[in-house]
C-alpha cells in the first residue's frame, strides 16, 4: 500500500464558458476510487494547494479524479483523472499552442500544436508484470458540431484516431502541423483532440487512464462589409457599414481600418472609429456590428481602401476589404455677369 | 568637416523613411480558407508524428474504464439554500423526516462536503469507519451500528473527515467440513 500526493487545480474551472460562469458557481472535489474493491472517498481539500492522500491506495492500486461541479442542474465536469497503481508507470502529458492565454490549451484550425509526452517508471525486467512494461498511448478527435462549444459533451463518443505502445522512458516532443477533427470544411472545424495514456489490463484493474490532457479547436474567423461597394464613387459623407462577424476568436480584437490607395496586404492604416471589437471569451463569437459617422478617418478625397482584420494570438488575418474613391470637393460652377 | 555637419541633415531625413518602411512590415496574412486548409491537412496525416510510433492492439480503453458522471454516482443533501455531494452508499441513516433533503432544490448553491457539514451538523451526524469496513471486509461494531440505525440525525460514513462509501459486509460461506 502506498499513499498518493494529489494536486489541487483552482485553475480548473476556465473549462467552463462565460455563458455558464455568469449564472453558476462552482466548487471543486477529488475523488478517489479504490481498485479492486470500488470503495469511493472524497477527500476534503482546499481550492488549491497539495496534500497526501489519507486513503492508503490498496495493491490494486486507485483512480483519482478531479471534478468540478455546478450549482446549475448541479452538473459535473470531470477536469482531470489519474490512475496510481503500485507497479504502473508515471506519465505526464502536456499540450501546447501558439495561444497560451488559457488555462485549457485550445488554438485555431489552421494552427499547428505540440504535445510533450513523458514516461517514467516503466521496467524491463523479464519477470517484470507486463503494466509494468508498457503503456498506451492515444489520441482521440472529436467534433464538437456546428456552433458548438463542447459543454456536456459525452466524450466517449470520440473518434480513437491513433493508438500506440511506449515501452521506454523519456520524453516526447510530438508537432502536429493541423488537427484532425472531422469535418467537411477544415477551416470551420471545431472540436477537441485528446491525448491519454493508459495503463495495461492486469488481474486486479482494467486499463486505466494514467494521464490525458486535451486541446480544443476554434474555427478560423470569417467576416464581411457591406455599405460600400467595391471602385464605388462616395461623394460627401460615407454611407453606414454593417459588419458581419463570424467565429471570432474567442481571445481577439476586430476592427476595421482605412489607408490611402488601393488593398496592399501587410499596410497599417488609420482604425475606423467604431469599429473595434474586442473577445475575451471560452469559446468564438458571432457579431453584427454598425458603422457609422467615420468620416474623420478619412483625411484626404482620393483612392481609399478598408479592411476588415482580427487580430489573435496567431497574427493578424484579413476577412474582408473594399477599395473605392472618395470625393466630397464641392464644385460650383457660376459665372458673374454685369449688365451695363 | 562638412561631412560631419551632412550626418544630422542625412539621419534626420532616413529615419521618417525608415519609419514609414516599418508600418509596412506587420504580419497580415489572408484568413486561411477550405482551399488552403486542404493541403496542409494532407500533408499533415503525412508528417503524423505518431506513424512512426509502435502501434498497439485491442479495444479503446477510455471506453471501458471512463470516470462514472459525478453527480450520478453521489447522492446529494441539501438543505437551507445549499447543498453537497456524498458518494452513494456513504449514508448509512436516512430518517423518514429528512428524506426530503436528498432532493437537489434550484437555486441552492454547491459547497464541499466540510462547508456544508459545519453548517448543518444538527441534523447530520457523522460515523468514522476504517479501511477494511469500507470495503466491507469488517463489519461495524455491533453497538455503533445500532446506533447509526436508530439516530434521528442523517449518518454520513467518513474516513478521516472525507465521506466514504461502505461496501456491504462479505459473506464468508462456510465450507462443510468432512467428518471423520
Amino acid at each position: 500500500m502506498k499513499s498518493h500526493l494529489f494536486f489541487l487545480l483552482s485553475a480548473g474551472l476556465f473549462c467552463v464558458s462565460s455563458a455558464w460562469s455568469q449564472t453558476a458557481t462552482f466548487t471543486n472535489f477529488i475523488r478517489q476510487v479504490q481498485y479492486p474493491s470500488e470503495v469511493v472517498w472524497d477527500a476534503s481539500v482546499a481550492s488549491s494547494g497539495q496534500q497526501l492522500s489519507q486513503l492508503a491506495i490498496d495493491p490494486g492500486g486507485a483512480r483519482f479524479e478531479l471534478w468540478t461541479v455546478s450549482s446549475v442542474g448541479p452538473t459535473s465536469f470531470l477536469l482531470d483523472s489519474n490512475y496510481v497503481g503500485t507497479y504502473i508507470p508515471v506519465a505526464t502529458v502536456a499540450v501546447r499552442s501558439e495561444d497560451n492565454t488559457s488555462a485549457i490549451p485550445r488554438t485555431r484550425a489552421d494552427r499547428p500544436f505540440y504535445v510533450d509526452l513523458v514516461v517514467s517508471g516503466l521496467l524491463s525486467g523479464a519477470s517484470d508484470p507486463e503494466p509494468s512494461k508498457s503503456v498506451k498511448f492515444l489520441r482521440h478527435v472529436q467534433s464538437y458540431g456546428v456552433e458548438g462549444t463542447g459543454i456536456g459533451i459525452d466524450r466517449t463518443q470520440a473518434t480513437l484516431m491513433t493508438q500506440t505502445s511506449v515501452t521506454t522512458n523519456g520524453t516526447q516532443n510530438l508537432t502536429f502541423l493541423i488537427n484532425s477533427i472531422p469535418g467537411a470544411d477544415r477551416s470551420k472545424v471545431r472540436g477537441e483532440e485528446r491525448f491519454s495514456v493508459f495503463s495495461l489490463e492486469d488481474y486486479q484493474a482494467p486499463e486505466s487512464q494514467i494521464a490525458s490532457k486535451y486541446i480544443q479547436i476554434w474555427p478560423v474567423a470569417d467576416g464581411s462589409m457591406t455599405g460600400i461597394a467595391s471602385n464605388q464613387l462616395v461623394r460627401y459623407t460615407l454611407p453606414q457599414l454593417t459588419l458581419t462577424l463570424n467565429d471570432l476568436y474567442p481571445f481577439s480584437t476586430t476592427y476595421v481600418q482605412a489607408y490611402k490607395g488601393n488593398a496592399a496586404l501587410g499596410t497599417t492604416g488609420t482604425v475606423v472609429p467604431g469599429s473595434a471589437l474586442v473577445i475575451n471569451d471560452s469559446v468564438p463569437q458571432s457579431r453584427v456590428l454598425i458603422v457609422k459617422d467615420y468620416d474623420s478617418a478619412f483625411t484626404t478625397d482620393g483612392r481609399w481602401t478598408l479592411e476588415l482584420l482580427t487580430k489573435t494570438p496567431f497574427g493578424l488575418d484579413r476577412l474582408a476589404y473594399v477599395s473605392f474613391d472618395l470625393d466630397r470637393t464641392m464644385k460650383v460652377n457660376g459665372a458673374v455677369t454685369t449688365i451695363e | 568637416m562638412k561631412l560631419i555637419f551632412a550626418i544630422p541633415v542625412l539621419f534626420a531625413a532616413v529615419v521618417p523613411v525608415l519609419k514609414a518602411q516599418g508600418t509596412r512590415t506587420v504580419v497580415m496574412r489572408e484568413a486561411a480558407t477550405h482551399t488552403d486548409l486542404t493541403g496542409v491537412y494532407r500533408k499533415s496525416e503525412q508528417a503524423d508524428p505518431m506513424r512512426n510510433m509502435q502501434p498497439a492492439k485491442g479495444s479503446d480503453p477510455s471506453i471501458v474504464n471512463q470516470p462514472k458522471d459525478l453527480v450520478a454516482t453521489s447522492d446529494i443533501l441539501c438543505f437551507g439554500g445549499i447543498a453537497t455531494l456524498v458518494p452513494k452508499r456513504a449514508i448509512l441513516n436516512i430518517p423518514k423526516n429528512l428524506q426530503n433533503r436528498l432532493t437537489f432544490l434550484p437555486g441552492s448553491n454547491i459547497r464541499s462536503w466540510a462547508d456544508f457539514f459545519a453548517l448543518n451538523r444538527g441534523w447530520i451526524t457523522t460515523v468514522e469507519v476504517s479501511r477494511v469496513q469500507a470495503e466491507g471486509n469488517k463489519a461495524m461494531d455491533e453497538i455503533i451500528a445500532e446506533r447509526v440505525r436508530k439516530s434521528s440525525n442523517l449518518v454520513v460514513a467518513t474516513y478521516q473527515g472525507g465521506p466514504i462509501s461502505v461496501l456491504p459486509p462479505k459473506v464468508t460461506v462456510e465450507t462443510p467440513t468432512a467428518k471423520p
